[in-house]
Parts: structure tokens; C-alpha cells; sequence
């Protein structure tokens, strides 16, 4: 029995070193969005209209319980306070929540039959046709889809739900009055802008975009994107650079001012400035513009009733709802967002320079990204 | 002759020894064994099953994977070299605390037990946060240095290794100390004074009595913060620099992010057989028993 302590012990030591590396891994969110042409959709007011009211207006659905699963924080605060108790008002759907939306979970949940989520909230690497394995395709019957932002990567198992923009955000008090870093070659120029650099330390974050935006390359020339140039780029601010791995700490980090500038989500980057009140203004040019999308795991029990929702939160009436608490959305093209957010929204400060993630693109070469990424910082 | 003859037919000679001397309480190990096999074993060997048929066919196409990519495998150095820094940093400021512990009056022990057992209070991001709070540019050491106009520039005490070994050890020590110091309070303080009667000198009887005794103890701290050690990521990332990347957040990129468990659980497979070696190895240089086990039959 001695001896089978001695391996009780082994096994215990192997669970508590696999099992206690503590916390999560990336934020939210990672790159996003198919770069591709101007929105076809606003000219066109062709057929909105029929997919357009039927998703405004549900029918009462009694005695239906939904699981809604986002990110939580004040985040879905708003997208509750914006969708889900008015939805529930309307139709008598109620509805169940989750704040630990994760690919994972869903993946593990339809391998093993047992899917309880219907509807999720998930970051732009996620609900790609390469994960048709894991998803209900959507019925674009019900959803108005040619209202939806063209830009945003739609593709036949999600809808963007939220837009939000990788923004370059800078410490005024640091820079000093006047010194307004005018893009991303700015970020990269430490002798005209002197201080750290912070910035996410995920291989598709971001950065090799921003790092070949400041280098010339134009927001539609991006992709394939040029790892070798982008890294050279990167080498060049090497030891300015200050890695944050959530949002929390980026807010922080320019909020106290030890870094001058950082590659921020514009959600944080606001916060700094009016939840913190700190001295932090954002450069909306050269932005990346992405979303979060909603997707429902294959096999969701309440399947149609999901359905219905995703269209409800889609509809022009209902989108932009989130954007009277945070800076964040619309993805209808034709939501009005609340008047006083709109000037720190992602998608009103889009512009020509603005650019989009080929999420498809960077899926399909993440190893190679990311080897390069790795292959950056161990150099 | 015999002997030898009669270890090669018994190749588990310690198991089989060890059978007179089973007792029926230890069958109130069964549960914990049972609930350890289910929930760890078996999980264990299903991902290990995954790492070579996911995707289906995959032999070993999945560590071919990660050994094609130079700078995954040095990652995974990285690991090992941090967690063995972080292993000595709490050795070299834990056995001076653990042998303070054995020697004060019983009332201040308890005192210094409390101090080490204090951090496991607060979580630790918490702590993480703490430190970087503390020793960043813009942070409290700093700015009193700064203030106070012995720097002009910043010093450099975050993002580097030396700042990762600073946060890990504050996190681990307790996993160090404690062992330690359960060895130690059971060495008998008379084997010192008989050394000193003998003509030993205070140093010489440590080093030749109390060091040798105290080993077991140190080595179970040792691999007990090693293999904990091998597992962090968040105060690497954290605390750490550029280069300071640990294979752990590699694996939950690809886990969570990017859903390729095959690459993922093979990344996993790795790290736990490679500390399945070093223990191992340990085991080969001492016994186990003595390291984990050593209430066991004792007292």
C-alpha cells in the first residue's frame, strides 16, 4: 500500500500542475472580418422590409426558456438591458444566462450531446464555414441580412451583433498638449513620440496589421499578410513594447500613463476616459473595425426560438439598442445608435483608412501566424 | 547468487514486499484512488489517446507539428528554465524560513506559519496585479526612488525574468516551505547537541546532521514548486517580458481559441511527460515515499 501512495501522490501532483495554471486565456475577441467591398447594403432598399418586420415583430412564444451566454461585465449588462428584457416583455420568452461564452465550451458541448446553450456570443474567430461542424446554419429568411454591415465577415452560421474597433488610444498627459499621434506610423515613431508601446500579446491581435499600415501598406492590400515585413516593422520598437493579456489591464496601463499609446479595444479606451477619467483620447484612423456575432451550437434544444431572437436582435429597430450603455455597435446599417454615443462608436468614425479582419484568411493560417508571432518575441 | 536470481523473476520487488504489510484500513484509500483514476487517469489517457487521432489519422503528425516550429520547442525550454529559476529562488529563501520556523519558541512558529500561509488568502491575479502595481515604470517603487532623486531613469524591475521570478516565488513558497518544515520539526534536536558534545562545530554539525536529515524535505518542496511552477502562464505574461512566454498559454490558445485539440492535447501530452520524467529521475535518486509519503508509518 506504500507503494500506491507514492502514485496517489504522483497522480495528484500531475492533476494539480495540469490543472492549476489559474485564469483564462485571450479576451473576448480576436481578429475579424472578411475584408471585403463597400456595403452593397444601404443603397438597396429593395427587400429589407419583409425579413425586416417579421424579425421586429414576434409572435408570443409561451413557456420558452432560452440560454443566452455572452461575455458578461457591463457588456451584457447592455445587451440585456437592450434585447433580452424587452424580448421577454414582447414575446414571454425567458430567458437563462451564462457570462463564460467560450469556443470551447460549445465545441465540448456538441461532441458531447449535450448542448444547453441556444444562443452565443462569441468573438470573431469563431462561426467560420470551417466550423460548420459546431453550428445551426442560420435562417436568413428570418433574419434582414442585407441590412447587416457587408464588411463584418457574415457568413452562413453567424451574424455580427455588436461592432467595436482595435483602436491606437494615447495618454495626453504623457505625450504632452499638441502631440497627437495622427496613426500608426506615429506608434511606431518613438523618437517624435517618446514612451512605451502597449499592446496585446496574441498573435492575431492586431498587430502585424497595424505594424504594415505604418509601414504603407494600404487597410484593402493587408492579406495576405506579409509576416516578414510586418515583423521587421515590429523589431523596430522591440524594447518599447509592454504586452497587457486582457482588457482590464489595458485601460489601466494608459489610464496611469505607463504606456504613451496602445493598441486598445475602443470600449476600454472610452472607459479610461469616462469611467476613469483619465487623460486618454483615441485615433479612430487606421482602426480595425470587427464585431462579436451571435451563433447557436448544433443541436440547440430551442433551436427556432433562437432563431427568432438572433433576428429580433437584428432588426434596424432593435440593433443599435447596446449603444446606450457602451460604445459599442450597430450592425444594421440602417439602426440608429444613441445620439450621444456616436461619436465614440467603431463603426461612425469608419472611414477609408479604416480596415477589416479576413477572419477566414486568419484562421486558415493562424500556425503560421502565430509561429511567426512566437518566432517575433523569442528573437 | 539466489538473490539475484530471484530479483529478475520479480521485477516489482517493493510492490510485492509490501504485500504483508496490507492492512484492511487502507481500504479507505479505495474512494479517493477511485475518484483520482476517473477523474484524472482517464481523462489523462483519453487526451493522450486525442493527441495522435485528431484529426482522424494522425499519428504523430501533431508533435511533428510542434517540433517543425523552433520557436514553439523554445517556449517549452522556457518553461522548464523558469520553473527551475522559480524552484530555487523559493529554496534559497525558504530553508533559511523553515529552519527559523524549528528553532523560535512554539508561539512565534505559529506566527511565521501564518505569514507563509498568508498569500494563499488572496487569489493569485490578485497578487499578480500586486506586483506590478508595485514594480512597474509608473509604480510605487519607482516613483519613491524617483522622488526621492536617487534615479533619474526608471529601473527596469518589470517585464523581464527576474520580475516572473519574483511573482512565482511569492506564489509557490508556501508549496516549498511547508514540507520543509514538516521534515525539519521532526529532526531531534539532540542529534545536534550530541554532535556538539562530540567537538563538532555549529556549522559542521549542520552541514554533517541537520542538512542531510532536512533533504527529504527539500526535495519534496522542490518538485512540489517545479511541477506546480511548469504549469503558470498568467504571471509570466503578467510580470514577464518578450521571451518569457510558458507553453501553458500556447495550450489554451489552441484549446480555447482555435479548437485544435489535436495540436493542443499534444502541446499537453509533452509538458506532462516530460514532468513525468523529472519525477522519474527524482525517484531514481531518492525514495518517493520518503518525499510524499513520509508521514506514513512514521511518529
Amino acid at each position: 500500500m506504500r507503494r500506491s501512495t507514492t502514485i496517489t501522490a504522483f497522480l495528484a501532483i500531475v492533476a494539480i500542475a495540469s490543472g492549476c495554471s489559474g485564469g483564462g486565456g485571450g479576451g473576448s475577441a480576436a481578429p475579424s472580418a472578411a475584408a471585403s467591398e463597400p456595403a452593397p447594403s444601404d443603397s438597396g432598399a429593395a427587400s429589407p422590409s419583409a425579413a425586416g418586420s417579421a424579425a421586429c415583430n414576434p409572435e408570443r412564444q409561451e413557456g420558452v426558456t432560452l440560454s443566452f451566454v455572452s461575455f458578461g461585465g457591463v457588456y451584457q449588462e447592455a445587451q440585456r438591458k437592450a434585447w433580452l428584457a424587452p424580448y421577454t416583455e414582447l414575446t414571454g420568452v425567458e430567458f437563462t444566462e451564462d457570462e463564460n461564452s467560450s469556443n470551447a465550451t460549445i465545441k465540448t458541448q456538441v461532441e458531447s450531446g449535450q448542448v444547453t446553450w441556444d444562443v452565443v456570443d462569441v468573438g470573431n474567430d469563431f462561426g467560420l464555414d470551417v466550423h460548420k461542424d459546431l453550428l445551426e446554419p442560420l435562417d436568413f429568411s428570418l433574419i434582414p441580412k442585407d441590412e447587416l454591415n457587408a464588411d463584418l465577415g457574415i457568413t452562413d452560421y453567424r451574424i455580427p451583433d455588436i461592432t467595436y474597433g482595435v483602436v491606437l488610444a494615447y495618454n495626453t498627459e504623457v505625450l504632452g498638449a499638441g502631440n497627437v499621434p495622427a496613426g500608426w506610423a506615429d506608434y511606431f515613431d518613438t523618437a517624435k513620440f517618446p514612451g512605451k508601446r502597449g499592446a496585446w500579446d496574441y498573435s492575431e491581435s492586431g498587430m502585424f496589421e497595424f505594424a504594415l499600415m505604418a509601414d504603407g501598406v494600404k487597410p484593402a492590400d493587408l492579406y495576405p499578410l506579409d509576416l516578414e515585413r510586418a515583423s521587421k516593422k515590429l523589431d523596430t520598437i522591440k524594447d518599447d513594447i509592454v504586452f497587457w493579456s486582457s482588457g482590464a489591464e489595458s485601460q489601466e496601463l494608459i489610464g496611469s500613463g505607463e504606456v504613451a499609446m496602445t493598441m486598445i479595444w475602443n470600449g476600454r479606451g472610452w472607459s479610461a476616459k469616462n469611467i476613469d477619467q483619465k487623460p486618454v483620447e483615441i485615433q479612430w484612423n487606421q482602426q480595425i473595425v470587427t464585431a462579436d456575432y451571435l451563433v447557436i451550437p448544433k443541436g440547440s434544444p430551442n433551436k427556432d426560438a433562437a432563431m427568432k431572437f438572433i433576428a429580433y436582435t437584428a432588426c434596424a429597430e432593435h440593433n443599435a439598442g447596446p449603444s446606450e450603455f457602451i460604445p459599442y455597435g450597430p450592425t444594421n446599417t440602417k439602426s440608429t445608435a444613441n445620439e450621444a454615443m456616436v461619436k465614440d462608436l467603431s463603426v461612425t468614425n469608419a472611414d477609408e483608412n479604416s480596415a477589416y479582419f479576413d477572419d477566414t484568411y486568419l484562421a486558415e493560417n493562424f500556425d503560421e501566424i502565430d509561429a511567426a508571432w512566437q518566432a517575433w518575441k523569442a528573437g | 547468487m539466489a538473490t539475484a536470481d530471484e530479483a529478475r523473476r520479480r521485477p516489482w520487488p517493493s510492490l510485492v514486499g509490501a504485500r504483508p504489510r496490507f492492512n484492511r484500513w487502507s481500504a479507505l484509500a479505495l474512494p479517493a484512488v477511485v475518484f483520482l483514476v476517473v477523474v484524472f487517469l482517464i481523462p489523462l489517457l483519453a487526451m493522450g489517446l486525442r493527441s495522435v487521432t485528431d484529426p482522424p489519422g494522425a499519428g504523430l503528425a501533431n508533435y511533428e507539428q510542434f517540433f517543425a516550429q523552433d520557436a514553439y520547442v523554445r517556449v517549452l525550454t522556457n518553461t522548464f528554465w523558469i520553473a527551475l529559476l522559480a524552484t530555487l529562488a523559493c529554496l534559497v529563501i525558504g530553508y533559511p524560513f523553515a529552519y527559523l520556523m524549528t528553532v523560535v519558541p512554539g508561539r512565534f512558529a505559529g506566527l511565521l506559519l501564518i505569514a507563509v500561509l498568508l498569500p494563499f488568502w488572496s487569489s493569485l491575479l490578485v497578487r499578480t496585479f500586486a506586483w506590478q502595481v508595485l514594480l512597474r515604470d509608473t509604480g510605487v517603487i519607482n516613483r519613491f526612488l524617483l522622488d526621492l532623486g536617487l534615479i533619474s531613469e526608471p529601473l527596469t524591475l518589470i517585464r523581464t525574468t527576474g520580475g516572473v521570478i519574483i511573482g512565482m516565488s511569492h506564489i509557490l513558497l508556501p508549496f516549498m516551505v511547508l514540507p520543509m518544515y514538516a521534515v525539519m520539526r521532526r529532526i531531534d534536536p539532540e542529534y545536534g547537541r550530541a554532535a556538539a558534545n562530540l567537538g563538532a562545530s555549529p556549522l559542521s554539525a549542520f552541514l554533517r546532521i541537520f542538512l542531510p536529515l532536512s533533504l527529504p524535505g527539500v526535495l519534496a518542496g522542490s518538485l512540489l514548486v517545479f511541477v506546480l511552477a511548469l504549469g503558470f502562464y498568467i504571471t509570466p505574461a503578467l510580470l514577464g517580458g518578450l521571451r518569457d512566454q510558458m507553453i501553458s498559454q500556447l495550450i489554451v490558445q489552441q484549446i480555447q481559441q482555435r479548437l485544435d485539440w489535436g495540436f493542443g492535447t499534444a502541446m499537453s501530452v509533452l509538458l506532462v511527460g516530460i514532468t513525468l520524467a523529472v519525477l522519474f529521475a527524482a525517484s531514481r535518486a531518492v525514495r518517493l515515499r520518503d518525499v510524499f509519503g513520509s508521514s506514513v508509518g512514521e511518529d
